[in-house]
């Protein structure tokens, strides 16, 4: 008591408090995991996470026992920190992502593959030359985002293409489209089965036409949306980790199921009230090609081979500084 | 004056990274979480000059833009000090304008003014205003009676000098609002940037966020905050020149 | 020049509680003259009053205030102070009219304020300062000047040689001097206004003062004019 008097020593106290505090801000959801599961996507409620939020609204996590909260992602959200860092035991994240962390020893997994073809394309106008090869991509004006995945993806069509960049010219992209729409940009990027559908319909209007440009059919292959853990979440309790994952897919197989397309629908509009329901259902239509491109391919499935393309690609630009062996976090559960 | 808010800038930052660390080793969290302090100081040699280009030009229109927002509030406090009924239109307009969150507009911004210089301009220069403008506003609608008197009484009470009278006696409100609405500048500039422009710190820190890099965030913070105890130290210091000036 | 209340009552706006009521009095002669009272009494708000600084007739106020062969009516008060960016005599030489530069000279050397006259004004002392002030009040074109408390803090010696000035200086003018100073009201005021406590009624007498015009060494204390001050009060 006497030391609590003296000033230096009652700062010591209170630095301590507070330490102590913060730690156990931190440390309080790692605590509750086994209690309830957050499960954090990549981007706000839109089509893109259509199974996630038609597992949730129609019971099929509680079905499988489990008390899952699904929350909406955003720019600032990172669903690998909040794993690491107990606020989250389930996330979705880009292959990117998985790869930047696993090169900074971030303990992460991927358990699933949602998009199997990565929706970020690009749109130009259908008055503008058809893009058939790289090469047509020569003195175009081309939108990416620096820093972003959709710059590693052109520059690697770029680099593929054997087009140096005073061949093109680089524009920076912001979320909103009117470069596009004043014609300052030629090819755009957007998510061909959100954006892509709703600025189809709004130049539609206007009698233009827009064509896309899918990396994909020029052989780049770049991993988007997986579901990822943590290798804790793994070692400690397995079972919810399989019962997680056959439950999300569930959600997603039924939430692609033609027959449930009304189901769907409705679930959609639940958490995406802007959006026309004629507009929702080219949407889905879009989202079920991307996350299941022909029947033989499962929902979910991993893509080895497209991980350890997206991982070399990210060396070859300098992204990651030596290889991470990105195999070793893909689990097959 | 100077050096104080430096050192001061340093031991927060300090803290605040020494926070990180603490956090970091005791819960053992990897380097994608918080960046371990060799990682940190590489970044911030590695990026230290391009980030200061950067600052510097993120400081450019912060400085414009708060000298912006200083004139215009003036002119708006100036005219919406009397109790009448055009001063308080003005007053009201002012308030108005500030009842929109600066950010929620800053997409029609640069929507009609595109991703350039003036829109960041702009930007900054709004979300530093209003609390300059209710600075003056306060300052010029109070009477400094005392002084006032003599010359309301003898009829020499013009606008300009009223103004003065009331500059002059509340100079170091003034001066230390004026310093403080340098962060709000500098903050304004850098939300500008990080939504929608191509150039200065707020993007290069949007870019470092796209990648999920921590460290070069905090090497970006690093700069931004030493070059912001500069500026608000000689801000202060300027003002404490024209105090001493204005009362020899 | 005529100056005088008529029923002139006052409430304060803040609670409504009556300050002046049925005030009644007339002053006919120019020279000194003084308010007196316990603070609180109203002197000041009468003061205003009768400047126009407050506004007689409104909801707070009623009454008649009438002013006959008077133009500017001034009200000066002892905390009044200069602006601080300049030198005091910068700010002297911008208000005062050019007719009267050598009035603003002699004043300055009569007050005794000479060696500080570069200086700024929050240097000063408090007498320096009130004296300062009153100088640049006396400058100006007035017939009727009210100074409140105007000397406060000015030593006994340089009050009554101020005093005595400004009563040769200004015979033609109206001055209302509001002072708690007993012998000095009593001494050289002429006609003193006692403002009583707002409960008794009449609320305000008139005490003849003796008026002394120049310096009486030898003159007696006003005794019976201060103990017909003390008992009005």
């Amino acid at each position: 008591m006497k030391c609590f008097k003296k000033p230096t020593c009652r700062k010591t106290v209170m630095s301590g408090i507070i330490l102590t505090w913060l730690f156990s801000i931190v440390v309080a959801d790692a605590v509750n995991a086994g209690e309830k599961l957050n499960y954090r996507l990549k981007w706000l409620f839109n089509a893109s996470v259509v199974g996630d939020l038609y597992a949730d609204v129609h019971h099929i996590f509680t079905d499988h026992g489990l008390d899952v909260q699904v929350k909406a992602g955003g720019p600032e959200r990172d669903a690998i920190r909040e794993l690491e860092l107990g606020h989250a035991q389930f996330g979705v994240a880009s292959a990117d992502q998985v790869i930047r962390a696993m090169s900074k020893g971030a303990p992460v997994i991927v358990i699933a593959q949602l998009f199997q073809i990565n929706a970020l394309q690009w749109i130009y106008r259908d008055d503008q030359p058809p893009i058939k090869r790289l090469s047509d991509l020569k003195g175009r004006t081309i939108g990416i985002t620096y820093g972003g995945n959709d710059e590693t993806i052109m520059r690697t069509l770029l680099a593929k293409g054997g087009i140096n960049q005073k061949e093109i010219t680089l524009f920076s992209v912001r979320y909103d489209y009117t470069p596009f729409f004043q014609r300052k940009a030629d090819i755009w990027p957007v998510y061909r089965n959100t954006q892509g559908v709703f600025l189809s319909a709004k130049l539609a209007k206007e009698d233009e036409t827009l064509r896309f440009l899918d990396p994909h059919d020029f052989g780049v292959r770049f991993v988007a949306n997986s579901v990822v853990t943590s290798e804790q979440m793994i070692a400690k309790h397995p079972q919810t980790v399989i019962k997680f994952k056959q439950a999300l897919l569930q959600g997603w197989r039924e939430a692609l199921n033609p027959a449930n397309q009304k189901k769907t629908l409705n679930t959609l509009k639940q958490f995406d009230k802007d959006t026309s329901e004629t507009i929702l259902t080219q949407q889905l239509a879009i989202t079920r090609t991307l996350i299941q491109p022909s029947p033989d391919i499962k929902i979910g499935t991993i893509d080895t081979a497209a991980w350890k393309e997206t991982e070399q690609i990210m060396q070859a630009q300098g992204l990651i500084k030596k290889p991470v062996n990105v195999e070793k976090a893909l689990r097959n559960l | 004056m100077l050096l104080r808010r430096i050192y001061q800038f340093l031991i927060i930052y300090c803290a605040g990274i020494l926070l990180l660390f603490l956090l970091k080793y005791g819960l053992q969290l990897s380097d994608y979480v918080i960046p371990s302090p060799i990682e940190l100081w590489q970044t911030g040699c590695a990026e230290f000059v391009r980030y200061f280009k950067d600052v510097a030009d993120t400081l450019r229109v912060a400085v414009i833009g708060q000298i912006i927002s200083v004139i215009f509030a003036f002119i708006v406090g100036i005219a919406g000090r009397k109790a009448t009924w055009v001063g308080s239109i003005v007053k009201v307009a002012a308030y108005n304008v500030q009842a929109y969150p600066i950010v929620a507009l800053a997409p029609i911004i640069f929507i009609l003014l595109g991703d350039g210089f003036i829109a960041r301009l702009l930007i900054a220069s709004m979300i530093c205003y209003f609390p300059i403008l209710l600075s003056v506003i306060g300052i010029m609608s109070e009477p400094v009676v005392d002084i006032e008197h003599f010359y309301r009484c003898t009829g020499r009470l013009r606008w300009q000098l009223e103004v003065k009278i009331r500059a002059f006696e509340n100079l170091n409100k003034l001066t230390t609002v004026i310093s403080g609405s340098a962060t709000l500048a500098m903050a304004g500039t850098i939300v500008a940037e990080f939504i929608a422009a191509n150039a200065g710190i707020g993007y290069s820190i949007r870019i470092a966020l796209y990648q999920s890099d921590l460290a070069r965030i905090l090497s970006a913070l690093f700069v931004i905050g030493i070059t912001l105890s500069v500026y608000q130290g000689l801000l202060e210091w300027a003002g404490a020149l024209i105090k001493k000036g204005w009362e020899t | 020049m005529f100056l005088s209340c008529e029923n002139l009552t006052l409430k304060y706006s803040h609670n409504g509680l009556p300050v002046l009521d049925n005030l009644c009095f007339e002053i006919t002669t120019p020279g000194l003259h003084a308010l007196f009272g316990h603070s609180g009494a109203g002197k000041t708000s009468l003061a205003r009053l009768l400047t126009g600084e407050l506004p007689v007739s409104d909801k707070f106020s009623s009454g008649a205030i009438k002013i006959r062969n008077m133009k500017t009516l001034l009200y000066s008060y002892n905390t009044e102070r200069l602006p601080g960016w300049s030198a005091i005599s910068h700010h002297l030489d911008k208000i005062t009219p050019a007719s009267r530069k050598t009035q603003k000279d002699d004043l300055i050397t009569l007050f005794g304020l000479e060696p500080y006259m570069d200086q700024p004004f929050n240097r000063l002392s408090l007498g320096q300062k009130n004296r300062i002030n009153l100088v640049r009040y006396l400058v100006q074109d007035f017939d009727l000047l009210v100074m409140d408390e105007s000397l406060a803090n000015v030593d006994e010696r340089m009050r009554e040689k101020i005093i005595l000035n400004i009563k040769t200086l200004y015979p033609d003018r109206l001055l209302l001097y509001i002072s708690h100073n007993l012998i000095e009201v009593a001494k050289f005021c002429d006609q003193i206004i006692v403002l009583r406590a707002v409960t008794r009624q009449p609320q305000c007498i008139v005490v003849q003062g003796q008026n002394h015009r120049g310096y009486q060494p030898t003159a007696q204390l006003p005794e019976r004019t201060m103990l017909e001050l003390m008992n009005a009060a």
